[in-house]
């Protein structure tokens, strides 16, 4: 249904602890954003779509496909920072260079972060990333709310998809009111459905002795040190390279 | 309306995530309260979470035939409340850039200022403020001023950390907002629109899972419906 998910259960690294991947791709994002994006852009994409497609084993297609609809956006609102509006004489839209170098900028540093995304989200289940919340201070009543809501979102996504087919099938969305009508009442029926749904888990649990914590059994395992450093000399690598570039380039 | 990962310069994205954080944090510790109070309460708050992610992924039809999503940001608003609103919203926009790579990590906290603090408050306020009018109206502004003000912070959060070259912030909101104001207009009617059609449809249908989230108590809808019941 969301083939991001299948591909963050199904890939090498799926059943590695998550913390090895989010020291990885967080710090590949961390490095991308405060770094000079003209020399660190290019290299954090090279090692991102490396360590995703080859270390990881998510195909090559998947991952640019990933990349392809927050880049297109990308494309698409660029040129809109390379223009500028001048209001001095009457309002004029004109090509600046300043802001052309801005854009190239911020276009290359926006790629380069989306593909340490994409390679967090390909590789690495929700669910997973959900108990770190703990750790960075979110109260345990949100995290269980977060994973249960991970859990429940397939659900409602599935009755979603089944009721707009359904809809258009039947023509529901032919015309610009009727789309607006026809939507409503899918949004309504989700919203009745998503509550009663609640009230069924509640019983089933009440049945199971529920107090208020909602417990999980998360597989145990280990931190692999090889990993760790893996990591690390990689994160080391790239900002030594690029400012090793950044004295090379104007 | 998502602000894409990486576009905004590190200090921008961490500026919007300190402004967003007072409000995650009055909103989670309701939430903990709540659920302190009453253990279901959890259940009843992921299932409206995993709704409005679910009714932020649904395309909505458009006059111009490209299509676009809702921001859900004023029935979240209405349904469940502003406070509760920020964290939900936060949630759905981590699992959206989690899920569907839309929005980001580093813009995060720009996103969630915009979508789940601002969008919902506006919403809310316009909520109370329209409601002696009626509910349709009520409910038809909520939605689409919380949506325009969805647009009018990221607009402006792009100015703030894209200044026009010659004109500055001004000619770099003008421009922003010039672009946005053509599709967004439309779409915030539109949405409005729906809304309203969404709530008709729930008072008529679900008048107890209206109640359940409060939804009764926020609108005075229950008083109403008391008074006329004894008249």
């Amino acid at each position: 249904m969301l083939p991001i998910d299948h591909y963050a259960w199904n890939n090498r690294w799926s059943d590695h602890h998550p913390g090895e991947r989010i020291l990885l791709f967080g710090g590949l994002l961390l490095l991308t954003v405060i770094l000079p994006p003209l020399s660190s852009a290019p290299l954090v994409l090279i090692v991102m779509s490396a360590a995703t497609v080859i270390g990881a084993g998510v195909p090559l297609a998947a991952f640019l496909r990933t990349l392809a609809i927050p880049g297109g956006f990308l494309l698409a609102g660029l040129p809109f920072l390379a223009l500028s509006l001048d209001f001095s004489p009457g309002p004029r839209l004109a090509f600046s260079a300043e802001g052309a170098r801005v854009a190239l900028e911020v276009g290359l540093r926006s790629l380069a972060a989306m593909s340490c995304l994409a390679g967090l989200a390909l590789t690495t289940p929700v669910s997973e990333l959900i108990p770190g919340l703990r750790r960075v201070g979110v109260p345990q009543p949100v995290v269980e709310i977060a994973l249960l809501m991970y859990r429940l979102l397939f659900v409602a996504t599935g009755q979603a998809i089944a009721g707009r087919r359904a809809q258009e099938a039947r023509l529901g969305y032919g015309t610009l009111r009727r789309g607006i009508r026809s939507l409503g009442v899918l949004a309504a029926t989700l919203f009745g459905r998503s509550l009663a749904r609640a009230r069924r888990l509640e019983i089933g649990l009440a049945a199971r002795g529920f107090e208020g914590e909602l417990k999980v059994l998360t597989p145990p395992r280990a931190l692999s040190a090889t990993r760790v450093v893996l990591a690390g000399t990689t994160l080391l690598l790239v900002g030594a390279t690029d400012l090793a570039l950044g004295r090379l380039l104007p | 309306m998502h602000i894409m990962e990486g576009f905004l310069p590190p200090l921008h994205a961490a500026a919007w995530t300190a402004a967003s954080l007072p409000f995650l944090v009055v909103g989670a510790r309701r939430i903990a309260r709540i659920s302190r109070e009453q253990p279901r309460a959890k259940l009843l708050l992921a299932s409206a979470g995993a709704f409005a992610f679910v009714l932020s992924a649904l395309k909505i039809p458009s006059v111009t035939g490209s299509c676009s999503h809702p921001t859900g940001t004023g029935l979240g608003a209405v349904l469940f409340g502003p406070s509760v609103m920020a964290v939900l919203g936060a949630i759905v926009l981590l699992f959206q850039a989690l899920l569907l790579a839309h929005g980001g990590l580093t813009t995060l906290g720009a996103n969630i200022f915009s979508m789940a603090i601002v969008g919902p408050w506006v919403a809310y306020g316009c909520f109370r403020l329209a409601r002696p009018l009626g509910l349709g109206v009520a409910v038809f502004c909520a939605a689409m001023l919380g949506n325009l003000a969805t647009y009018l912070v990221t607009t402006g959060q792009l100015a703030l950390a894209f200044p026009d070259p010659v004109s500055g912030f001004a000619g770099a909101l003008t421009k922003f907002g010039g672009i946005f104001a053509l599709t967004q207009v439309p779409l915030a009617v539109i949405e409005g629109l729906l809304t309203v059609v969404v709530v008709n449809l729930l008072v008529r249908y679900n008048r107890d899972d209206l109640n359940e989230v409060g939804f009764d108590r926020r609108s005075g809808f229950g008083q109403e419906l008391g008074a006329a019941g004894r008249a």
